[in-house]
């Protein structure tokens, strides 16, 4: 696979990266270098223009605390518009948590406020105060043969999805961006928002893999099938969380 | 009544020890409280003690100890509360156990480390002579949420306090700030020395104005977001410092130095000499986990206790300084590590780590680390049993090498209890 290569967005680095979130920059690299993929990671912050943007074939946003998550927001605004086309495009993208919570139509605080959004995806988020929902958790999904994705969450906003948007799975054992429907995440194209942190794709490896896959394949207009990589660490370490909250993998 | 809760308090703890139930440091406090909610403040009006909080992620234990060391060579009685009995519990047990049966507490200075969500509530009972914040890290976002809203609570807590004289670490921007939008006397340690490391880490918690949130300068950077900085935008800077070198630091590494400078400082303000201070800095034992030296079938084994990014950073770097060949990573996710292991994607593994290093890995999520290091290039092998396997990696090490841990919490229990025999407090 000598000939590809991928430019990987990485959007608010310094902003956006509050727990951990930085690995699943690091799992796409490696997994694209171990199959001979050259990657560049292209860092999308406010000073970035849209050409910037646009030169990336896959994106990734993290989570954030209340301040810079309302730094981020404000610079958005002005990327609404580019990134919204991206993902119309079947731009392969992953969202975690505040970054999910962006892409939705508004943001309902505890007290009430309606916050704006991008409203780029069929979704809103409400927060009902009180208790957040942090804790180890294990999700089914559709989308990768019904594997299981695993990972820790630690939020306070209830995602509630519109007709035109799929989940990413349905919830085995946590709570999830929905508890009430026992629904995790979200999937509409080719981008996944989720509340995952672990962060979701080392020991996810195949989500990875479905990400560079996805934006190999809309880069270079062909099927694509990615070298299979020795992936018996990431299935010890699924095995040893899923031991945990006593759910077979 | 006070009288009685003292007798008792002793008596539970006693027994516990005994037992072994393990928490003698913190029922009596408990206890305590329950019966008599104004204890605290009836006990202190009755001592002419000086007491000294020492608040912040990273370095409360040390640096505690460095200022009990240093006190206690100059003939100064003090209590300290033992490490892991931060919170309202602990403090008002170490009151108890320290006190003698009239309800007196024939102490000097009492040094109490702070949990950092437990500041505002003790607070409420004590209003510390001193307080010391060292910095403010990312650490376990699950128990203690974001530092924003630790910062917040801190300045609102200080600004209810009335005689304290706040001694602050001026090269973390958060910390900084409290002092500059507090009423309160406040002076500055913090650091003048040429770097290498010129721009902060993307990864980094505070670089951004706490006063308008926007993008700071550095002009240097220790580490992580410590470092010379100013605000472009609404021309907020580093304080002036009071500190920002000492003649003899006591413990190797950058992270070290802050903890050393905080207790010059607070020694200096309690009218110390330098002589002073440096003989009885001289006297310094690590406390237990710390750089701590064990010894083991005759090999020196050093345990850096390595519980967040920024923590575990200093470790790796301070370990390559001194030379370390041989080193073991234990990854816990108990309740007192915090369940999220997510932050280890946040260790600078990738420069840290020099290829001639044999590196281990143990603890409840090994595998976890052990990814995290495959991701990092960096081969590694995983021990399935500690005890059992620490026999075969001691006979490859070269003549006096040392062997280094870096365990988070709960695995370093673990692993000085095997490496020791002995059961902790």
């Amino acid at each position: 696979m000598k000939n590809y290569s991928l430019n990987i967005g990485w959007l608010y680095p310094e902003l956006m990266s509050t727990y951990g979130d930085k690995g699943n920059i690091i799992t796409l690299v490696k997994r694209c270098e171990w199959r001979g993929i050259k990657t560049e990671i292209k860092k999308i912050n406010e000073i970035s223009s849209d050409k910037d943007l646009l030169s990336c074939d896959l994106l990734v946003m993290g989570g954030a605390q209340d301040t810079e998550q309302e730094i981020v927001a404000e610079d958005l605004k002005k990327k609404k518009k580019t990134i919204s086309g991206m993902i119309e495009n079947k731009i392969p993208g992953l969202y975690i948590c505040g970054g999910f919570q962006y892409m939705g139509k508004f943001y309902k605080t505890a007290d009430g406020n309606k916050l704006p959004q991008l409203d780029i995806l069929d979704m809103h988020t409400e927060n009902p105060g009180g208790k957040r929902l942090i804790g180890n958790i294990i999700a089914q999904s559709w989308l990768f043969d019904n594997k299981k994705i695993i990972g820790f969450e630690n939020h306070g906003g209830r995602t509630i999805l519109g007709k035109n948007i799929k989940p990413l799975g349905i919830v085995i054992k946590g709570f999830g961006s929905n508890n009430l429907a026992k629904e995790e995440g979200a999937i509409y194209k080719n981008s996944i928002g989720t509340y995952f942190h672990g962060p979701i794709l080392p020991k996810n490896p195949f989500v990875a893999d479905f990400l560079i896959k996805t934006a190999l394949e809309l880069k270079y207009k062909q099927k694509i099938d990615l070298e299979e990589l020795d992936d018996s660490l990431e299935e010890k370490a699924r095995i040893q969380v899923a031991k945990k909250l006593s759910v077979t993998i | 009544m006070n009288f009685l809760l003292i007798i008792l308090g002793k008596t539970i703890s006693y027994i516990s020890k005994i037992l072994n139930l393990g928490h003698g440091s913190t029922w009596p406090g408990h206890i305590a409280l329950k019966l008599n909610n104004n204890f605290i403040n009836q006990f202190l009006s009755t001592n002419s003690l000086k007491v000294i909080f020492v608040v912040g992620t990273n370095g409360k234990t040390t640096t505690s100890k460095l200022i009990t060391t240093v006190l206690n060579k100059e003939n100064k009685k003090t209590l300290r509360n033992v490490s892991g009995a931060n919170l309202l519990n602990g403090v008002v047990s170490s009151i108890i156990l320290n006190s003698n049966l009239q309800g007196k507490l024939d102490k000097d200075y009492a040094v109490f480390e702070i949990d950092e969500n437990a500041l505002s509530q003790i607070s409420e009972y004590i209003e510390p002579d001193y307080l010391i914040i060292l910095n403010l890290f990312r650490d376990q976002l699950d128990r203690y949420g974001e530092i924003n809203t630790i910062a917040k609570r801190w300045t609102e807590t200080i600004s209810n306090f009335k005689k304290t004289i706040l001694i602050l670490n001026a090269d973390d921007p958060q910390v900084a700030y409290i002092g500059i939008n507090s009423k309160l006397k406040s002076y500055y340690f913090g650091l003048n020395e040429e770097t290498n490391r010129d721009t902060a880490n993307q990864s980094v918690d505070s670089i951004y104005c706490p006063k308008c949130n926007k993008r700071l300068n550095f002009e240097k950077v220790y580490f992580s977001h410590l470092g010379i900085w100013s605000c472009g935008n609404c021309k907020l800077m580093r304080p002036k410092l009071s500190i920002s070198k000492f003649r003899f630091l006591p413990l190797a590494g950058t992270y070290a130095i802050y903890d050393t400078l905080a207790c010059v400082l607070l020694c200096q303000k309690l009218g110390l000499t330098e002589k002073g201070i440096i003989s009885g800095l001289k006297t310094f034992k690590p406390a237990f986990g710390r750089q701590e030296d064990l010894k083991y079938e005759n090999t020196n084994v050093k345990i850096f206790l390595s519980k967040n990014p920024i923590s575990f950073n200093e470790s790796l770097d301070t370990v390559k300084k001194l030379g370390g060949k041989t080193l073991i990573l234990a990854l816990n996710d108990r309740i007192p590590d915090g369940l999220d292991v997510s932050w280890i994607w946040d260790i600078d593994f990738e420069t840290l780590i020099n290829k001639d290093m044999t590196i281990f890995v143990t603890g409840d999520r090994k595998f976890d680390m052990s990814l995290r290091l495959k991701y990092a290039d960096k081969f590694n092998q995983v021990i399935d049993n500690f005890s059992k396997d620490l026999d075969k990696i001691i006979e490859n090490l070269d003549k006096n090498e040392t062997l280094y841990i870096l365990p988070n919490y709960s695995a370093m229990l673990d692993i000085r209890k095997s490496l020791t025999g002995k059961k902790i407090l």
